[in-house]
């Protein structure tokens, strides 16, 4: 039998970067919150290291490895085959993913929100992405605006602006939408490279800026600005100065005493009662069962935890999984088109760009007039398009496994010699392309692997899609020229097929006004159980040309305070 | 969920914890995965990857041998038989077309055999790509990693791409370009490493 705990008003399961959020605002308006996450607390001085077989080849930053021993499968159509992946791109701890993110620290665009009315407004509908489900969001830019003001000064955010309050900056991204202030931090430092790149740029007619991010690029709130020491990608910042939600928001909500944290539970289901509202969860702890009653509960896993919790969570009300008798849990997923999904491009130059340290995408330079709808679709056949970005930070290990460009074998001496004289010399980019969801994209349980536990993995469906893959090459074409236009002697474009699994994927409880195709509503809260909301990129309806993880913050921010303030109809 | 759900969900539980910490266990192990004909074998194979030349030692000078046993006695346990297969694919390869032991082959002889491997022509060797490929990128591992592991003795590997070492703090002018920076020659475990 499970051991009943005590009730609180609000579980949140995960302490990512998402629900790391949420906690704040719940604590502060004086509710009692229980953070169950399967991690535990890192330590950076002891788990944080500069070392590239321990956080990239091994990916060990991460503590109770429970997602690793439910990796999605992953198959391309609907009629294939899906099998399970090597590795599992998220991670458990307090903290999450935000512990070893690149960080960047992006406000979707304004279009990101009305793609399809803003698509079929300015080039008619022939223009939709065929195939795809998309709709507008049911939530504006400007709606959000304040929540995005108010996460990117509680965690800390380094940028520059492009637009307050219309007034436009070229130092900043002049293609942003409108904000209220200044980031509370300027950008992080420049470097010889990024400003070769820079300049390389403006001789295009192009205007580049420096990567918002959430690291301090100055003493911030009581922590240390950015060593710039070249191990953030897959690694914990040693200085704390990368503003992981188990350095920033999860302790804030500690103070007020409110939030209780719960770690190394590995919650299993979430219970429902006769009449369709949640009634807490059960966790796995140490080898014991706890069911852990809640008036609400919120769900902030990651898209694929967060769909396949929901799915397993089956009861009388809800036979085919929690908040699913519309059958949408699951539906609408899409994952990134990026560097992963094969969108990269590498350039060689005929000099030594020292980008050996640094903070990867976070000291990057940006290119946003390929991206959204900043230029003209017409003939294109295509919608979006991607933002373009080149770093700093390379590791040892990546750069001796460097392309050879054809220049050299890729052993032996001649190579030795390609290597010693090169690998100071290759830079790559990120290129984030808008994506979107469709009918045959989507997740739902794997009905042959199962987890240790017996429940089935996540199993996801995803194949390539003609409008990504155009917007992709197009912006491809587009690095290709700035990397020319800064001296580059060789430039390698990935062939992209697409994302696999990632820790930029979307959808599966999608937030919508209509209940037919969407799990939860405008704040957040699913169509069928009151009391259940949903945080996380699970909710979003488009990912925009850029990282996703601002904008679930600023989301999860919302939805706590619309939560506090609701508090007596939502909690019931 | 009814109460014969929870209590079995329960016992599962329980038993899959066990080999959690087995696994835990075996980690923490520093035992020699590979025997010393198979190491023999595998020096020569990464020794023709990294030779030794005017721009610095050799692989197993370096200590990428070392490197690759370690990893397979422990992180990398679960492919230890699969590599062994691929060490001694290798050598019944040299065996059967060059009738010599692959450690005893000639340097041309050997990159012959490693060439018809890497491109998938190697005869009676149906996974010689695969096995290939990885063994190259544990030596790239052993030989650019942190020296903690055992490899990338003296620094050999950081040196030779010019990797200029794991500051836990970066400068400015240490990002500069057409600038050579200082090496910084140490593990992020202290001088404690591997050797």
């Amino acid at each position: 039998m499970a051991i009943n705990l005590k009730p609180v008003d609000v579980a949140v399961v995960g302490l990512g970067a998402a629900g790391g959020v949420a906690v704040l605002p719940l604590a502060r308006a004086g509710l009692k919150v229980a953070g169950i996450e399967a991690g535990t607390w890192m330590d950076p001085a002891k788990d944080f290291k500069p070392d590239e077989i321990h956080n990239n080849v091994r990916g060990l930053v991460t503590t109770v490895p429970k997602a690793k021993k439910e990796i999605p499968t992953f198959r391309t159509s609907p009629d294939a085959q899906a099998r399970q992946g090597a590795t599992h791109p998220m991670m458990n701890a307090v903290g999450g993913t935000s512990i070893h993110y690149h960080a960047q620290s992006w406000r979707l665009k304004p279009w990101d929100f009305k793609s399809r009315s803003e698509t079929i407004k300015r080039y008619g509908a022939s223009l939709l992405p065929k195939g795809s489900t998309l709709e507008d969001w049911p939530v504006s830019y400007l709606e959000l605006e304040q929540y995005y003001d108010i996460v990117e000064h509680e965690i800390g955010v380094s940028g520059k602006a492009g637009n307050i309050q219309g007034t436009l900056d070229p130092a900043g991204n002049v293609y942003e939408g409108p904000r209220q202030r200044e980031y509370p931090m300027p950008p992080l430092r420049t470097s010889d490279y990024l400003d070769h790149m820079h300049k390389a740029a403006k001789s295009l007619g192009w205007k580049p800026f420096h990567a918002p991010s959430a690291i301090n690029s100055q003493p911030y709130r009581g922590r240390a600005a950015c060593a710039y020491h070249g191990y953030c990608d897959r690694g914990g910042c040693h200085v704390r100065a990368k503003n992981s939600t188990c350095f920033t928001t999860i302790p804030e909500a500690q103070k007020t005493k409110n939030l209780t944290v719960f770690d190394k539970a590995q919650v299993t289901r979430i219970v429902a009662d006769g009449n369709g509202k949640v009634t807490g969860v059960l966790y796995i702890r140490e080898g014991k069962e706890y069911f852990q009653p809640a008036k609400v509960v919120l769900v902030s896993s990651y898209t694929y935890e967060n769909t396949r919790l929901l799915l397993l969570s089956k009861s009388k009300v809800y036979p085919n999984g929690l908040s699913n008798n519309h059958g949408q849990v699951g539906k609408h997923y899409f994952g990134h088109w990026d560097a992963q999904a094969g969108v990269g491009v590498t350039a060689l130059f005929p000099m030594d760009v020292n980008t050996w340290y640094g903070a990867m995408l976070s000291q990057g330079v940006v290119i946003d007039e390929w991206a959204d709808d900043t230029f003209d679709h017409s003939g294109l056949g295509f919608i979006g398009g991607a933002s373009l970005c080149t770093y700093m930070e390379k590791h040892p290990i990546a750069a001796a496994s460097m392309l050879t460009f054809g220049r050299a074998p890729a052993w032996g001496s001649k190579w030795k010699q390609f290597v010693h004289e090169n690998a100071g010399r290759f830079t790559g980019s990120y290129l984030q392309t808008n994506s979107f969801p469709y009918e045959n994209t989507y997740l739902d349980l794997d009905p042959e692997v199962k987890d240790p536990l017996g429940d089935p993995v996540c199993r996801v469906t995803s194949g390539p899609k003609d409008n990504e893959t155009r917007a992709a090459i197009y912006a491809q074409n587009k690095m290709e020229e700035w990397y020319r236009a800064a001296g580059a002697i060789e430039v390698v474009k990935g062939q992209p097929f697409g994302p696999a699994l990632s820790t930029h994927t979307y959808g599966g409880t999608r937030m919508g006004d209509n209940p037919e195709t969407n799990v939860v509503d405008k704040w957040g809260f699913s169509h069928e159980a009151p009391n259940l909301g949903m945080l996380g990129g699970s909710v979003f309806g488009t990912s925009g040309a850029r990282n996703p993880t601002l904008t679930m913050q600023a989301l999860a921010w919302r939805t706590a305070e619309h939560l506090a303030k609701n508090w007596k109809s939502i909690a019931g | 969920m009814p109460p014969d759900e929870i209590s079995r969900r329960a016992v599962i539980v329980s038993a899959a914890i066990i080999p959690v910490a087995a696994i835990t266990a075996t980690a923490q192990q520093t035992e020699t995965a590979l025997s010393s004909t198979q190491l023999r074998i595998l020096a020569a194979f990464v020794d023709r990857i990294i030779p030794k030349d005017e721009l610095g030692p050799s692989a197993s000078e370096s200590g990428v041998p070392v490197y690759i046993n370690r990893a397979l006695g422990d992180y990398l346990a679960g492919e230890k038989a699969a590599f062994i297969e691929g060490l001694e694919a290798t050598d019944a390869l040299a065996r059967r077309t060059q009738k010599a032991a692959f450690a005893d082959l000639t340097p041309d002889k050997q990159d012959a055999l490693l060439t018809s491997m890497d491109n998938g022509t190697a005869e009676g060797f149906a996974n010689a790509r695969a096995f290939f490929n990885r063994a190259r990128r544990l030596a790239l591992e052993g030989m650019f990693g942190d020296p903690y592991y055992g490899g990338n003795k003296n620094f050999a590997g950081w040196d030779l791409i010019k990797y200029p070492g794991p500051r836990l703090a970066t400068s400015q002018d240490d990002q500069k370009m057409g600038v050579d920076i200082k090496p910084y020659h140490h593990s992020a475990y202290g001088e404690n490493h591997g050797h």
